[in-house]
């Protein structure tokens, strides 16, 4: 009798592992969208991290001979080690004659780095904020008059405060495009803690002894993670965005360094002419964007069981 | 009744099928059913949850929604105009003035953003083309006839200013007002108080007879039957299994399904136990109050007293019952004592131990003494945590290891019935039966001295409710437990509770052991609950079931 419990519980508590792994990386490969997502979104952090070998030049190369050349031009260049080669302008290039591939792929780094940093520190400190505030009613009413307060100044104009203060830094420019995302965090978070701190399996956790912290990670946290994803491929494409303007505005990062917004605000003044400085780097914008969202959408059904019964 | 038909049938329906889509777990949500309800009759359409109850009613009415359930053979004759065939406007033209509706929930079927008498207004407005004068003056006059007073100001009040009873009134105004030959009401007093849903139950009967309507009454519950019902039709499975006389099918039911269901039937004997005097006392309260409200920063004070000086004590080995209606502030009592809000004022001694206002750190300690299960089986467990997960939670936080906590979830599955090799499965994947079941788990597994079932069996079908009861009463045997249960059915009081605690208004009224508080009511309210309680006079075949 005892032998055969022991049988069991062994095979109930391994099968709970592999069955869980298993069957979630099963999903994974099925769901169309994230194999779609993901790839795209891991194609554009692989030219991200290997733009110095992709046959690209110094995005930040200045050669006035050559300003506002369409796609495909091809002319010899003299190259920094003495030596001259053909050179095939890919995508152009812009008003002071830098070759526009090479501004957008190294362009990857910044905008791939700025989206994905202001969505994760956004996003976790937002999901702290608003898990207590949520749980711990006396901090509510405070926590969330500080948020009003914040949400009240407007984003652009805090970050431009926030730069113009410390330097135009890589750092400040991520903070400053953060800070005005969180209270948007906290107040989802919140409200979904609100409406499930209620439900009779959370008072049951508390009935079986279950301390707070456990109560938020094991019982809330789950519910709030499938909104969370949805909300941070949202916050990674705002980022990337906001950056753009604030590059446009001076306030950003400085203009010889290539993102994807500092590109487009340059080709902005040329855009009637000469379509190609905003056409390139919109393309990789909007299917980067793209991809972000279907891995965010796939990866949310997968994640809530009761939507996953339904696929 | 059954054998002459004198007039031609208000509605008939004959070898109605209606689909299920793709991929559900049966073919058919009803099957080749056939129900007549000739005029002024009373049909009542019996079955447990997924029977086909609602699907047919909602057939009659058109209101099936498309794509997903279609009608694919039969017929629904109202008074010889098939439903089915007819177009979109004539439909709409039907519904109404040939036949109207009345839905469970009358809050959620009101529209909150209109006043009473607007809603019933618009029903007029759609379909004669009276005056507004007129149209007023009819408002009133069905407002009247639902045993309303101060009829103008009711007309004039928006649907949450009302109480629960007094809009299903509403909802039945609104069906009633252009005197539809048929009626179909979907277990219009489920939602309502039992003394709320005896006014109603008299009202339905009084009106249909005054207007000669027609009823197609849905119910699950079989007191509401016996009231009102003058033939029944039993569901199952989306198939009709018996129809006929009332007072037949209850007393001498022919299929082994109705059979069952009757025989699930709590009766209104308490059972007799002779109980141990001298049994440890495990939970004892003394003057327990809870107050909500209080000031806010810039409201007046307001005090809800919720319970009011609240005395009970049980004993290892029996079972309390609290009953009460809605809002008398059984659950809070409940609540306070699983120590899930906190108590105003007042005492609870867990075994000597005044745990009404120890701190949350030593509370710890003492948490695994008293567990709850809860009303909804579908809320109280986590949607996202295997069952197995959910039992051995309350174990690993005091300390034990996961082998070790699994072992004992598995020697504690066949306790309640369920197959250990379901640990690994989901929530969703079980029935509602089946998921109390996987909390009852939990309670025990945590070896508690009190168990607090709060409406535990409210939400399951009779017969699932009676297997319930049972384990209930089978794990308090054999564990000598404790359990303090409250419910709003008295039949279920009846049978599984060894002393009565009835609570109206936040306040104990009466007190005392199950057969006397049953045989001799010593309060007003008491009284007046027994009275109220559907089915009371009546006398169900009396069938012994077997289950398990």
């Amino acid at each position: 009798m005892i032998e055969g419990i022991e049988k069991l519980v062994r095979s109930v508590t391994s099968d709970y592992v592999v069955m869980r792994m298993s069957t979630i990386w099963q999903q994974l490969i099925r769901n169309s969208s994230i194999m779609f997502g993901a790839i795209v979104l891991g194609f554009v952090v692989f030219i991200a991290i290997s733009a110095p070998f992709l046959d690209t030049m110094d995005p930040s190369a200045i050669d006035l001979a050559w300003r506002n050349n369409k796609p495909g031009v091809r002319h010899f260049k003299i190259l920094p080690d003495g030596t001259t080669r053909e050179w095939t302008y890919r995508m152009g290039t812009d008003t002071l004659g830098r070759d526009t591939y090479s501004r957008v792929i190294y362009g990857a780094q910044v905008s791939l780095a700025v989206g994905s940093l202001v969505a994760m520190l956004s996003l976790t400190i937002g999901l702290i904020i608003g898990l207590v505030a949520g749980y711990v009613l006396w901090l509510d009413a405070i926590v969330l008059r500080i948020m009003d307060g914040l949400m009240a100044v407007p984003g652009i104009l805090l970050a431009i405060t926030m730069v113009s203060l410390a330097n135009a830094s890589l750092l400040t420019l991520i903070l400053a495009i953060a800070i005005p995302e969180i209270p948007r965090v906290v107040r989802l978070v919140r409200s979904i803690v609100l409406s499930i701190r209620d439900e009779p399996y959370v008072e049951a956790a508390v009935s079986v002894g279950t301390r707070l912290p456990m109560i938020l990670i094991r019982h809330l946290l789950p519910n709030i993670v499938a909104p969370l994803i949805v909300m941070g491929t949202y916050i990674f494409a705002s980022a990337i965005l906001v950056e753009a303007i604030l590059s446009f505005l001076g306030v950003g990062i400085s203009p010889e360094t290539p993102t994807w917004g500092n590109i487009m605000a340059e080709g902005r003044l040329m855009f009637r002419i000469y379509p190609h400085n905003i056409l390139f780097p919109g393309i990789f914008l909007a299917i980067t964007l793209l991809a972000v969202n279907m891995l965010g959408d796939g990866l949310r059904d997968i994640l809530d069981p009761r939507i996953r019964k339904r696929l | 009744m059954t054998d002459e038909i004198k007039t031609q049938p208000i509605l008939e329906i004959k070898n109605l099928t209606v689909d299920l889509p793709n991929g559900s777990d049966r073919l058919h949500a009803i099957e080749e059913i056939s129900i007549y309800i000739g005029p002024c009759e009373i049909v009542c359409l019996v079955g447990e949850s997924g029977s086909g109850k609602s699907v047919t009613a909602f057939s009659v009415m058109g209101l099936l929604p498309k794509d997903q359930l279609t009608p694919s053979a039969g017929t629904i004759d109202l008074m010889g105009e098939n439903i089915l065939q007819v177009s979109n406007k004539r439909l709409r033209e039907l519904r109404g003035s040939r036949m109207s509706m009345i839905f469970q929930e009358p809050m959620t079927a009101l529209n909150p953003t209109m006043t009473c008498g607007d809603q019933i207004d618009e029903v007029l407005t759609t379909h004669t083309s009276m005056n507004h004068a007129m149209r007023r003056e009819k408002v009133i006059n069905i407002l009247g006839q639902m045993q309303l007073t101060d009829l103008s100001s009711i007309a004039d009040s928006y649907p949450h200013q009302l109480s629960g009873g007094q809009r299903q009134r509403i909802m039945i105004a609104m069906a009633l007002v252009l005197d539809p030959v048929l009626l179909i009401a979907d277990e219009p007093t489920t939602a309502l108080d039992v003394t709320t849903q005896e006014q109603i139950l008299k009202l339905i009967k009084e009106i249909q007879h005054n207007h000669e309507t027609a009823v197609l009454f849905i119910t699950h519950d079989f007191g509401v039957v016996a009231e009102i019902a003058d033939r029944v039709v039993v569901m199952q499975a989306g198939r009709v299994i018996e129809q006929g006389p009332a007072k037949v099918i209850l007393k001498q039911p022919n299929a082994p399904y109705t059979k069952m269901l009757i025989g699930s039937v709590p009766n209104f004997v308490p059972h007799c136990r002779s109980l141990a005097k001298n049994t440890p006392i495990v939970l004892a309260t003394k003057n327990l109050c809870k107050t909500y409200g209080g000031r806010g920063f810039f409201q007046k004070s307001r005090e809800i007293r919720a319970v009011h000086r609240v005395n009970l004590e049980i004993r290892r080995g029996a079972t309390l019952g609290i009953v009460g209606e809605s809002g008398s502030g059984k659950s809070t009592v409940a609540r306070c004592i699983a120590r899930l809000i906190d108590p105003t004022a007042g005492h609870i001694y867990l075994e000597n131990y005044d745990i009404a206002q120890v701190s949350q750190s030593s509370l710890h300690s003492l948490r695994s003494r008293v567990q709850i299960i809860f009303q909804d089986p579908y809320r109280s467990l986590n949607p996202r945590r295997t069952v197995g997960a959910s039992i051995i939670e309350g174990l690993i936080n005091y300390g034990m290891s996961k082998q070790e906590a699994y072992k004992r979830a598995c020697l504690l599955m066949p306790l309640v019935r369920i197959d250990p090799n379901a640990l690994n499965r989901y929530p969703h994947q079980f029935s509602g039966g089946q998921r109390q079941r996987i909390c009852i788990a939990r309670a025990l597994a945590m070896e508690p001295q009190l168990i607090i079932a709060d409406e535990a069996v409210s939400a399951l079908d009779v017969s699932v409710q009676s297997q319930v009861l049972e384990l209930f009463n089978d794990i308090r045997c054999r564990l000598n437990l404790a359990i303090l249960f409250i419910t709003h059915d008295l039949r279920v009081a009846a049978q599984v509770c060894d002393t009565i605690a009835v609570m109206h208004h936040g306040e104990v009224v009466e007190y005392g052991e199950a057969t006397r508080v049953f045989d001799n009511p010593q309060h007003e309210y008491t009284r007046s609950l027994f009275a109220a309680a559907p089915g009371r006079g009546f006398d169900f075949a009396n069938i012994s079931i077997s289950t398990g």
